[in-house]
């Protein structure tokens, strides 16, 4: 469980580090945010407060405030200034915006990601499947029978995502990114993961009773390992994590 | 009413020219037609007031001079304010039952129908003076509380 | 019946102070019985009688969605909880987004201007009177529609507030709660949409004279290019909702990928509605606090027509925001709305240095109203600079439907209820003739501003760590313990903070100070008139030479000067 823990992802004080190959793109985007916003932030309340402190009444205050109502250098001023920032902003997003959601030419490999009321499903090219679902013995304090989507450390893969039946979410917070699941509409996304490890990844759109028990793992593993794994598997096989048998075969034990 | 066509035209001519960057850049339909739809209602709703401007040759109401004053609309009634109705709560009732019939079905409709038609009738009815307003306005009231006329124009 | 027949001549009179302002008698009238005690809820067609309808409603809805919230903060305390069922939970997700957007925060400020929006331009009431009433008995009914859900079978709509397809259709939810949920939402549309129409005509044709349109206070221009958007915004929900019905009952496939349908069309079509909706919560509440600081701070609103040129900016700009909240579909034009959403940042940004520029070099009087209307600014700048953090496509992948995002957007929702409690300690004595108590004002403002920050702040955090949102109970294993369980305290905080207001209503309503006309010196011309207003507004009207035509009555010697 504490290695779990330990690769969830860390907040870093609002200023992320993920473990793909395009998380340094977020990272830059959130120190540009930051850079603009705090000052800024900072200046507007720190004007508001003053203002506050310089000039209230004190009591039994009769005084007449100037009546002034137009700047216009000044509100000119005020208008162009933040159309810059949010135009520098806009610059420094565009770039990481393309190359974020660019798909690779050749992957190294193709799963297609599949999310149904309420698990997922992960078919490989030969066929194979890695399935679970939420039954009624899902404890959600236990990260060890959920769906693993096992992946290939610094290859890029390319993840079609594709919903059953109404809207889920694919996303790894750890990997600082995610796509909607969503009936009719094939979606493609390409993550490269520079960091082996086990990582966990939930559905974040409402999708009935049991949305908060929707999870997947992903488990990254170095190439060799993954190769070994891929070839043990039997093509067209399926391997659920959550078999619907287990309820009665407890039952059974308890007879 | 200047003021007020541009705006309302403004708005229109402003969502039309979004229409066509949003299509030209994503050649996306549902968010397209919306749009369209949107520029058609703010020019119909301009349009509208621009033909009122130009049907009062284009003068401007006492509410639209920097220097207007109250002499100038006296003896203009402004409109017809009824101090009370309770059609409005039977049109709502109506509104209730026809959201129930629409979710249950069947007989539910015979009340909302009822119902709605019996307020709407009522409520179209009592916008008739009574006797006891006296005749000059008499006019004014039958006029309804929809329509406000155009404000004669100091001679 | 009542039928206003002119404007009859001018005199000079005296206003309450004993200097002689030179004021015009207003109207003679034929004046007809108004109805007295409970009957006039339901039948008056006064416009200040609907307002208070409607705010009282709106502020019970506000109590019910907020206890709905309690509730859910009390599951999401400890990990993997049983306070309320998975069921009961998203139900309970669904009502408070659905009854704080549809029956709080918009009709509150549809009540607000109602009652406010003619005193402010001088006319003796709305254009179309029963059809006001009439907007009232559908909004009401509307809420008790979506209300009643809960006592069918299958309980409320639990879908969430933005009903995402296919999860809304007969299959994944089969009860008529999620009908009731349809009907109710469509009701109180309708409702706006009468609002929209009638506020706007007033706003046109019953203006006083001399109040041209660059004159009305910017409360009266908030409203109405809110009442733009709704005109906007409203038609697309309700034919959203007509078709979604028809998928539900009449077997149609608009919204069904199996049948050749598209669930993206009612993302499209929801949000369409969607942001729009979100400025037409918000713009109101700006034009409230703009009110609040000009009065308290006794200075003209700085930078006016700025002002309101931000304000047709954003309403402008909210047209073209709308699939901001589609980023991660991966099927809408990224640049697009990614530079839409960051240019939207600016109009908002004019108005806050308009505000400070209003406060600059004031005497301010740091009451109740101001206080709610300084959180206002606090709150909403956090929730604005959070709003470009989500703009920005790349961070939206990471987080959106995250906590992040429910901390960004109770920041800006929050802020609007600041607005409403702005306007409900700014403008009770006009509503009620009497003043509300200071202490317990300050005091349920302290307890909701701490309560509000701690509710909400540590969700950012929770968010970055990936606890995705409308989740019923988590993993303990997770990191998120120690946040939620602050935020359920701050949720508590901010529960006990409403309680001061309302026993301050109560009791001020008898025994609050007398407030007479204008007890803030005011300088528009609701405070013209008496507290609360008689029938048909005014008796008389100051002439209407500036933006500030009240301030120019009572201070002849400073007129506001002429604008740039």
């Amino acid at each position: 469980m504490s290695t779990i823990s330990a690769s969830l992802l860390a907040t870093d004080l609002g200023s992320p580090h993920g473990a793909t190959a395009d998380d340094h793109w977020v990272h830059h985007l959130w120190n540009v945010t930051y850079i603009i916003g705090t000052p800024l932030a900072a200046i507007v309340l720190g004007l508001i407060i003053w203002c506050l402190v310089r000039y209230r009444a004190r009591p039994g205050d009769t005084r007449r405030p100037p009546q002034f109502q137009y700047h216009i250098p000044l509100e000119v001023t005020y208008t162009l200034v933040p159309l810059a920032l949010v135009a520098i902003v806009f610059a420094f997003m565009y770039v990481p915006e393309n190359k974020i959601t660019d798909l690779p030419k050749s992957p190294a490999l193709t799963v297609t990601a599949e999310g149904f009321q309420w698990g997922y499903r992960f078919v490989y090219p030969n066929g194979h499947q890695e399935t679970g679902s939420y039954s009624s013995v899902t404890n959600i304090d236990d990260e060890t029978d959920l769906p693993t989507l096992y992946l290939p450390e610094g290859k890029t893969v390319e993840i079609k995502i594709v919903s059953d039946d109404v809207v889920h979410g694919f996303y790894i917070p750890g990997f600082l990114y995610q796509r909607d699941m969503i009936p009719g509409v094939n979606n493609v996304m390409k993550i490269n993961v520079t960091r082996t490890g086990r990582f966990i990844g939930e559905c974040d759109n409402l999708c009935g009773v049991y949305h908060a028990y929707m999870r997947f793992a992903v488990d990254v593993m170095p190439q060799a390992q993954y190769t070994a794994w891929y070839a043990s598997q039997q093509p067209g096989s399926i391997h659920n994590w959550t078999p619907n048998a287990t309820p009665s075969n407890e039952q059974a034990a308890g007879k | 009413m200047k003021r007020e066509w541009h705006t309302t035209v403004g708005a229109g001519i402003f969502l039309g020219l979004a229409c066509a960057l949003y299509w030209f850049l994503s050649y996306e339909d549902s968010g397209t037609v919306m749009l369209l739809f949107g520029a058609a209602a703010y020019l119909m709703l301009g349009g509208f007031i621009y033909l009122q401007w130009r049907r009062r040759a284009r003068l401007p109401r006492p509410e639209d001079k920097e220097d207007g004053t109250y002499e100038e609309t006296a003896g203009e009634p402004i409109a017809f304010f009824p101090t009370a109705s309770i059609w409005p709560a039977g049109i709502g009732l109506a509104a209730t039952f026809i959201a129930i019939a629409l979710i249950w079905g069947t007989w539910y409709w015979v009340p909302a129908l009822a119902l709605l038609f019996g307020s709407i009738i009522g409520f179209a009815v009592e916008a008739e003076a009574p006797d006891d307003v006296p005749a000059d306005l008499e006019q004014a009231a039958h006029r309804q509380d929809s329509t406000i006329e155009p404000k004669q124009i100091a001679h | 019946m009542t039928i206003i027949e002119d404007r009859p001549g001018s005199g000079p009179s005296t206003d309450a102070t004993g200097t002689e302002v030179h004021q015009e008698r207003l109207m003679a009238m034929v004046p007809g019985p108004r109805p007295r005690s409970w009957v006039k809820f339901i039948t008056s067609t006064d416009h200040k009688q609907i307002g208070l309808n409607y705010m009282v409603t709106a502020f019970i809805g506000f109590l019910v969605a907020g206890l709905m919230a309690e509730a859910m903060r009390t599951q999401l305390i400890v990990p993997n909880n049983h306070f309320v069922t998975l069921e009961v939970y998203n139900q309970l997700v669904t009502m408070h987004g659905t009854i704080m957007l549809f029956v709080v925060l918009g009709p509150f400020a549809f009540g607000l201007a109602n009652y406010i929006v003619p005193l402010q331009i001088g006319a003796p009431d709305m254009a179309f009177p029963r059809f006001n009433n009439l907007s009232y008995w559908l909004y009401l009914s509307g809420f008790l529609i979506m209300l009643g859900g809960f006592l069918t079978n299958n309980g409320a709509a639990d879908f969430g507030w933005f009903g995402y397809a296919p999860l809304t259709d007969m299959v994944h939810s089969p009860g008529p709660g999620a009908d009731m949920w349809i009907l109710g939402i469509a009701l109180t549309g309708f409702s706006g949409i009468f609002t929209a129409i009638n506020l706007i005509t007033t706003v046109f044709c019953l203006r006083a004279p001399g109040m041209v349109m660059f004159r009305m206070p910017i409360f009266t221009w908030n409203m109405l290019v809110t009442l733009f958007l709704v005109l906007l915004a409203f038609p697309v929900l309700t034919s959203a909702f007509a078709l979604l019905w028809s998928d539900r009952h009449l077997t149609t496939h608009f919204f069904e990928a199996n049948g050749g349908g598209q669930p993206l069309l009612w993302q499209n079509m929801f949000w369409f509605f969607g942001h729009p909706e979100v400025y037409i919560i918000a713009l109101p509440y700006f034009g409230v606090v703009t009110e609040v600081i000009a009065t308290m701070s006794k200075k003209p609103v700085f930078g006016y027509k700025g002002m309101i040129g931000a304000t047709l900016g954003i309403g402008a700009l909210s047209m073209g925001v709308w699939a901001h909240h589609m980023y991660t579909t991966g099927a809408v034009m990224l640049p697009f709305f990614a530079a839409m959403s960051l240019l939207i940042a600016v109009p908002t940004g004019i108005k806050f240095f308009n505000w400070i520029g209003t406060m600059f070099k004031g005497v301010i009087t740091l009451n109740t109203a101001m206080l709610f209307s300084v959180g206002f600014l606090g709150i909403f700048l956090f929730g604005g600079i959070t709003g470009v953090v989500l703009a920005q496509p790349p961070l939206d992948f990471q987080l959106h439907m995250t906590y992040f995002v429910v901390a960004h957007f109770h920041y800006v929702v929050m802020a609007l209820i600041f607005g409403v409690f702005s306007a409900i300690y700014y403008w009770f004595p006009k509503f009620t003739g009497r003043m509300l108590d200071e202490r317990l004002g300050k005091l349920s403002f302290a307890l909701l501003f701490i309560g509000v920050n701690l509710t909400f702040f540590p969700q950012h955090d929770l968010g970055l760590r990936g606890m995705s949102r409308r989740i019923a109970t988590y993993d303990g294993n997770l990191g998120y313990n120690f946040e939620n369980l602050l935020s359920s305290l701050g949720a508590y905080i901010t529960g006990l903070g409403v309680i001061p207001t309302i026993i301050n209503v109560w009791k001020s309503l008898r025994t609050g100070a007398i407030a007479g006309d204008n007890p803030w010196d005011g300088q528009t011309l609701e405070w013209a008139t008496s507290s609360p207003p008689p029938d048909h507004n005014f008796e008389s009207l100051p002439p209407i030479r500036s933006e500030r035509p009240l301030w120019d009555a009572t201070h002849p010697d400073e007129l506001t000067r002429a604008g740039h």
